[in-house]
């Protein structure tokens, strides 16, 4: 039987909320897929669109984006900005052809653990039948 | 219609008055019928001056290298510099405001109005003259352009070899100028973002396959970095890579130098390249066209800015170029952004 496809994601992810709501599904040992690769970032804000392509670059298949709830920032507003700088990243990435369920953002607080685990899921869910990411992958 | 004579008298005038350290405009080329930019530094050499179809330059990119031969001089010469500005030259100068990177002491504007017309499309002019040599362009009447070939003059209606950019224009006279030359006249401007949107309603996979056969071609000159007045980083993410690994480099500055992009024109890296400067120009592109033209390989880069320019529109209610006082697309919001797409 042929091996099934474990896409493998990217999940850039705040320090001060999503970050410590992945600790906390871990703390909680809730399960969830282990296909994430998580980065530990200061803020959403702070993740240039440079980091997301270059995730591609390097072979993602999908990349999460996840940040504290609007008003809940850290830095008062990096979140802001990070949603605005991410639709425009994500209309890009559409308008080239790539699919647009490769690129996800959330908001996960630090007690949504519960969360954390769900988007990871529907993710996983969702990257499967799409098969491996090959068009922005590095071919050299 | 812009007066040559009197923006030959102005140019002299602040020469001889010694308000500008050199004026950048137009003059023809040695072939005699395209335009090339020119550094005027005599009131003698006003005459020179012109302001014809085949202006297409945006002579704004010349201020990004003034300012840093200036930051290298021990006494520089703290005069303005002249700058003849079409409309959307001006915006791109706006931006450059809007940005501090220049202020608004270092240039003087000379604006011209495009007014009805623009500039050609050195392409559709070939094609419509069946490559038949032309001798001379002058703007017409009834926003027509007077062509003169060997068979004499003839006269072609704007519409038919302007350059796209021009004929999907907005802001066909200079927003800011010290002194204005034609009139303000807005052009019935019809849809922005027509060629785009023909695009856009490719499906995903074809239009996937356009651009994986476009990026394909680029062989990474970085012309269009060259020419645009946006790319004004003194350290490009695309160059990092001239960065020599050596044994006595520390892992420290190792860390610090990221291969970002790799320097081989394959598609994947050429994805990356155009992706981030197409990102790099979300809302500071005022679309002057030049990338698309000085591209080698004739990639449509325009359709990629393009895109941003619209989404910021329409996202965001955000156009570049026309307020220097707002604060840019990136480094602002608004609390009614969109998320829908946010989990």
């Amino acid at each position: 039987m042929a091996e099934e496809f474990e896409p493998k994601i990217v999940a850039f992810l705040c320090k001060w909320c999503s970050s410590a709501g992945s600790d906390l599904a871990g703390v909680s040992r809730m399960e969830y897929p282990s296909n994430v690769v998580p980065i530990t970032v200061m803020c959403s804000g702070s993740i240039s669109p440079l980091y997301i392509f270059s995730a591609f670059n390097r072979g993602a298949d999908g990349v999460l984006v996840s940040g504290c709830h609007p008003g809940d920032c850290h830095y008062i507003k990096g979140n802001f900005y990070a949603r605005r700088r991410i639709a425009l990243v994500k209309k890009l990435l559409d308008y080239i052809g790539l699919e647009p369920q490769r690129f996800q953002m959330s908001w996960v607080s630090a007690a949504e653990g519960k969360k954390y685990t769900q988007i990871i899921k529907d993710f996983v869910k969702e990257l499967k039948p799409l098969g491996p990411q090959t068009k922005l992958r590095r071919n050299l | 219609m812009v007066n040559l004579d009197n923006l030959k008298k102005e140019a002299n005038r602040i020469l001889k008055e010694e308000k500008v350290k050199y004026i950048i405009g137009y003059k023809k080329s040695s072939n005699g019928l395209f335009t090339v930019p020119a550094f005027i530094k005599n009131p003698e050499e006003v005459e020179k001056l012109t302001w014809d179809p085949t202006c297409v330059y945006n002579l704004t990119r010349f201020l990004v290298d003034e300012k840093r031969k200036k930051a290298k001089e021990k006494e520089p010469d703290e005069r303005p510099v002249g700058l003849i500005v079409k409309g959307c030259d001006s915006r791109a100068l706006v931006v450059l405001l809007q940005e501090k990177f220049i202020n608004r002491d270092d240039v003087y504007i000379l604006g011209v109005s495009c007014e009805e017309t623009g500039v050609l499309d050195e392409k559709k002019l070939a094609k419509t003259l069946k490559g038949k040599k032309v001798k001379n362009i002058e703007f017409g009447k009834n926003d027509n352009f007077v062509v003169t070939t060997k068979d004499g003059k003839t006269e072609i209606p704007a519409k038919e070899i302007l350059a796209e950019r021009c004929l999907e224009c907005n802001a066909n006279f200079p927003v800011i100028s010290d002194i204005l030359f034609g009139e303000k006249v807005k052009r019935k401007s019809d849809n922005p973002f027509e060629s785009l949107e023909k695009f856009e309603s490719l499906s995903k996979e074809e239009r996937w396959t356009f651009w994986k056969e476009q990026l394909d071609k680029c062989i990474r000159c970085y012309a269009c970095r060259s020419v645009c007045p946006m790319c004004y980083c003194d350290e490009c993410v695309a160059d990092t890579i001239n960065f020599a690994v050596i044994a006595e480099t520390t892992a420290e500055e190792k860390a610090q130098k990221i291969k970002w992009v790799e320097k081989s024109p394959v598609t994947s890296e050429n994805f990356v390249y155009h992706l981030v400067r197409a990102i790099h120009l979300a809302g500071r592109c005022i679309d002057c066209g030049e990338c698309e033209r000085a591209c080698p390989l004739d990639i449509p880069l325009r359709l990629l800015n393009k895109k941003l320019e619209k989404e910021a529109k329409e996202l965001f209610g955000y156009e570049a170029g026309f307020d220097a006082d707002v604060p840019s697309l990136v480094s602002s919001f608004k609390d009614e952004d969109p998320e829908d797409f946010i989990r």
